[in-house]
């Protein structure tokens, strides 16, 4: 446990532990390009360069291993020296194009230029040396190499993390820039994380570029419901419109996020996206459609001839007031919280075998409520009991093949016309994850809970409340005033 | 894999044999690829990255960035004229600059002829006799524009032989 003294503090850390590293353990930050704490140290960018007493040289904070006795400066005049000579050096070539530069506002040069620099380069703008600007590569990046500082970051993130290695330094020295094979996309599934650690503007996406400046931003902490991974986001947005979606690192799921899960903000401002009800094809108020889904519930005589079936695609909440609708309104035993999937990463990285959110928290309204298993759902389907069925749109694909051939009433609740069913007779609109809270629990068996970026359109409510006026439509009240009403009695252990 | 030979192959296992690692023989086989054929082709890159499985961009980050590999077909003389610092105080932009308005060509073109490629290189390592051109694998040092043009004249007319290639 080596001991050493950073700017005057003393700390013991663990062997093996960087100067970098060390330094920030005591709050004392280093600048920084190319060190990343998740990727292999590459030392190149010279950001870091601390004074160690008795050392010849400035080293690099980012590679130099913390020894027994250490003095070390990262404030003397030298390395405030160092500073401004490797900022100046990182923008010989720099093309300065900050106004039509999609990093502005979250730039590292940016930064580090006011925090450590301020100084006028030596160097004339005529000589800077040119390179490619915007190009596309893959479905969601495009690269700027102008703009690049050859940190080669992505470089590692292509070799490290999800091991396809497209990426490599070419050429040399002033004329040296990232690129892969020509012709090939660079497409592995995990791509926008490169603009997220490209701590320049030379990797942007695809899809934020000029949307949005960065300072506009509202940053809302929430979970991505793209798989039963459940990573920790962050949802950025501003006016009530979502532009991006960010990885909220993690030590228990995630450190990056896959480009998949970075687009399912875009169901909820999409065109088809659910504001009312739909009776088969016609759009129809949200309430006279409820009342119609209330009638065609009581119309079917008998509480046996309905059945409720939960869905891994909805919160513990919303799930639980399905269970309580099945239970206590309408007092039906067909109701089924029986979803089990195989849960765990499929990729060695972050995407899940388990493609719906919530299977895990299902299991806990099955536990708290019981039910019957999804195959004897099925079959008492298939025999023609059952006249309605009511679930959350994708569940109804659990019970496809019966529902063809069984043809019940269905009533499902979902938030996008895509994922409306063909046998779907009445449709109730409800607000999405980004505009309500809920509560999932991820592969792993952690609750998470979702916290509403922007407001659900005019009219649209969370799941549970359609569930407690359906309720109340029937003649019985489900007493559900809030989504912690509707987690009485599940246990999360 | 047409670009790699059965020869070139054989060749390639016992130079893979003499390191701990198959990767490590990686420049010397692209040397080898470029004496069979005078430059290291794209599609070459391709098949030497499959048979010593590593990333393709791995293997063309290493030709770029060495310039002794030749990307593409050159002249019977590769004149490389150093680029670097102590060449570039000794005179080595005048030396350049002479070569291109004489043989009429840029950097990285060859003349008509055949005959001479132009390039610059980064530091040949020779700097104590700066300014410094390799033709093919032969250094030529302490040029001045009188040496160049007996130089130039005497390899085009066969009085003198540069080795390699």
């Amino acid at each position: 446990m080596p001991k050493l003294t950073i700017d005057g503090k003393t700390i013991e850390v663990a062997k093996g532990t960087t100067l970098l590293e060390a330094a920030q353990q005591l709050g004392v930050y280093i600048p920084r390009y190319c060190y990343h704490p998740r990727l292999s140290v590459s030392g190149n960018c010279r950001m870091c360069l601390v004074e160690v007493e008795k050392a010849p040289k400035l080293v690099t904070a980012c590679s130099t291993e913390a020894a027994e006795g250490m003095t070390v400066r990262t404030d003397s005049e030298k390395v405030k020296a160092a500073r401004k000579d490797v900022l100046e050096f990182l923008l010989i070539n720099h093309p300065l194009d900050c106004p039509i530069c999609d990093q502005a506002g979250e730039c590292g040069l940016q930064d580090y230029y006011m925090e450590y620099s301020l100084k006028k380069s030596r160097f004339s703008r005529e000589d800077k040396v040119r390179r490619g600007k915007r190009r596309p590569l893959g479905p969601n990046l495009v690269l700027d190499n102008e703009r690049c500082i050859l940190c080669t970051r992505c470089v590692r993130f292509c070799a490290e993390v999800t091991k396809t290695s497209e990426l490599e330094v070419m050429e040399r020295a002033d004329h040296s820039f990232i690129d892969l094979k020509e012709g090939k996309a660079l497409d592995n599934g995990y791509t926008l994380n490169i603009a997220d650690i490209c701590p320049v503007g030379a990797w942007t996406s695809r899809d934020f570029r000029f949307k949005q400046r960065v300072w506009f931003l509202k940053k809302t902490p929430t979970v991505c419901l793209g798989c039963a991974t459940g990573c920790q986001i962050e949802a950025h947005h501003n006016d009530n419109t979502i532009y991006r979606i960010m990885p909220r690192p993690n030590a228990e799921t995630n450190t990056w996020l896959c480009d998949q899960g970075r687009m399912t903000y875009k169901a909820v401002q999409a065109g088809d996206r659910l504001s009312k009800g739909v009776i088969r094809n016609g759009v129809i108020d949200l309430e006279p459609a409820l009342r119609e889904a209330a009638t065609r519930i009581d119309a079917a005589h008998s509480a046996a001839a309905v059945a409720v079936l939960g869905s891994p695609w909805l919160s513990v909440e919303d799930n639980a007031a399905l269970a309580r609708l099945a239970k206590d309104a309408i007092k039906t035993e067909s109701f089924c919280f029986d979803l089990a999937a195989e849960q765990g990463i499929k990729d060695g990285i972050l995407i899940n075998k388990d493609a719906a959110p919530n299977t895990a928290g299902v299991a806990l309204v099955k536990a708290a409520h019981g039910g019957i298993s999804l195959g004897e759902l099925a079959s008492r389907l298939a025999s023609g009991k059952i006249k309605v069925l009511v679930t959350e749109a994708r569940a109804a694909a659990f019970l496809k093949p019966v529902l063809a051939s069984a043809k019940p009433l269905l009533i499902v609740f979902a938030t996008n016309r895509a994922q409306i069913p063909p046998e779907a007779y009445a449709t109730l609109a409800y607000a999405s994850y980004f505009e309500t809270p809920g509560t999932f629990v991820n592969y792993q068996g952690l609750r998470r809970t979702t916290e509403p970026a922007v407001n659900a359109r005019e009219g649209v409510k969370p799941l549970w409340t359609l569930v407690s006026k359906l309720a109340a439509y029937s003649g019985a009240s489900l007493k559900l005033d809030s989504p912690e009403d509707a987690l009485k009695g599940i246990d999360f252990k | 894999m047409p670009f790699l030979t059965d020869e070139f192959k054989e060749k390639a296992a016992r130079l893979c044999a003499k390191y701990p690692r198959k990767d490590a023989a990686l420049i010397p086989l692209l040397l080898e690829l470029q004496k069979e054929k005078g430059f290291v082709a794209e599609d070459a890159m391709d098949a030497l990255a499959k048979f010593l499985e590593l990333p393709y961009a791995r293997v063309k980050g290493v030709v770029t960035f060495y310039t002794m590999f030749n990307r593409e077909p050159v002249g019977k003389y590769h004149l490389q004229v150093c680029r670097n610092i102590s060449c570039h105080m000794a005179g080595a932009p005048d030396i350049l600059a002479h070569l291109k308005g004489k043989l009429g060509i840029a950097e990285g073109e060859t003349t008509r002829d055949g005959l001479f490629t132009l390039s610059t290189v980064e530091c040949l390592g020779a700097c104590g006799a700066a300014p410094v051109m390799q033709v093919n694998d032969d250094y030529f040092e302490s040029l001045t524009v009188e040496k160049l043009n007996t130089v130039l004249d005497d390899l085009k007319h066969g009085r003198l032989r540069a080795r390699g290639l």
